[in-house]
């Protein structure tokens, strides 16, 4: 799984590429982690590249959520592949997570 | 059903305890997604058979092959990768005692992985949400019915994702209900998680609601294979005997007295 992180003016966005599972959800706990510390407002999750994303991936992104909604920040995902829409489905995540078609929505009216 | 990839093989095992032989020549093959229910009467040895498939125990002769590994010639750390891809529940969810609920389920991702435990803490609690136990976390497993301590089994089974779940018994012991509940259940993770099952079971009213395709082991040989409707509408007497649970028939389940007083007095 690689991360990439770019800047759309105060819109922080990570391209995520790769499944997100036991070996790879640590590394990207570790990239939220200095996001939350630096308490960004808006962050959108980019998963386009991800095909696969296990329960220890899903908490990550639970406990991301939980952290910038803590300091008043935003959190949205976008791209989803439909596997993985249907993994945030049955784990009923689809109502607790802002979900966009794409990266352009996501960044819109935040 | 030969187009599909195959997730379990079992080529010509055999397996004895004490000179007696108990699996005698099994060939079976599991397919991805799939439902399979290995049913028997007690002693048939299809525990025994589901415990060769799980590692526990090593076969006479014969191989298993898990997604193209064979697991009878796996040393430790290789058989240690394999047992990442399958969870069992077993019979009597065999759950720690001194441990609670959030603790029996995380206990193998403490183990197994890095994950931090904050982490661990929103798998359980999703886990719990697959199986309607959120909110039992903290208790003990002498303090749920055992109905809820099976659904903690297989949330627990749960734990690392696995593409295969093996379930021994699941409903043993249960009332009507809450076997139904436990079915239910498992018939729900296996379609919406598409997790492949093996189902070792003698309750008839389990195998009708839960299998895709049936095994039917007697006297250590599989005797019929196949998808529901052909298990139902079968002639062999032997299957006849087992679906409609009568003393009388071909299978016999108390040994003949002859011999007894020889026995006795050799």
């Amino acid at each position: 799984m690689k991360i990439a992180q770019k800047q759309n003016n105060d819109i922080t966005i990570f391209d995520i590429n790769g499944d997100i599972d036991i070996n790879s959800s640590p590394d990207m706990r570790e990239v939220f982690e200095n996001i939350a510390n630096a308490k960004t407002m808006k962050v959108v999750v980019n998963l386009s590249g991800v095909s696969y994303v296990d329960s220890s991936g899903l908490a990550t992104l639970v406990e991301m959520l939980k952290k910038t909604r803590s300091y008043g920040g935003k959190l949205r995902l976008a791209n989803l592949a439909p596997k993985v829409k249907s993994l945030f489905e049955i784990t009923k995540l689809e109502k607790l997570f802002d979900i966009f078609d794409t990266e352009e929505e996501a960044g819109a009216n935040f | 059903m030969e187009n599909r990839e195959v997730v379990i093989e079992v080529k010509d095992l055999v397996k004895s305890f004490n000179g007696r032989v108990i699996l005698n020549g099994i060939n079976l093959k599991v397919y991805k997604g799939e439902t399979l229910v290995i049913m028997g009467g007690s002693g048939c040895g299809k525990s025994t058979l589901l415990r060769n498939m799980i590692g526990t125990h090593r076969p006479d002769s014969g191989s298993i092959f898990i997604k193209g590994n064979d697991i009878t010639k796996l040393n430790e750390s290789e058989f240690d990768k394999i047992r990442k891809i399958y969870g069992m529940v077993f019979q009597d969810a065999a759950l720690y005692d001194s441990m609670n609920v959030e603790e029996n389920i995380s206990l193998v991702l403490c183990e197994h992985t890095k994950l931090d435990p904050d982490i661990i803490s929103i798998m359980v609690k999703m886990k719990l949400e697959l199986v309607g136990l959120r909110g039992f976390e903290k208790f003990m497993p002498s303090q749920l019915s055992g109905g809820m301590r099976r659904r903690v089994g297989i949330a627990r089974a749960l734990a690392m994702d696995p593409e295969l779940v093996f379930y021994d018994e699941p409903t043993a012991g249960l009332d009507p209900i809450i076997a139904g509940v436990i079915d239910k259940l498992i018939l729900d993770l296996s379609k919406k998680l598409q997790i492949t099952s093996v189902v070792v079971t003698h309750d008839m009213k389990s195998v009708f609601a839960i299998a895709d395709r049936v095994v039917m082991l007697y006297d250590g040989k599989i005797i019929a294979e196949g998808e529901m409707s052909e298990i139902k509408n079968s002639e062999d007497p032997r299957i006849k005997q087992f679906i409609t649970g009568s003393p009388e028939g071909p299978i016999q389940f108390l040994q003949s007295g002859d011999g007894y007083l020889d026995e006795l007095t050799k």
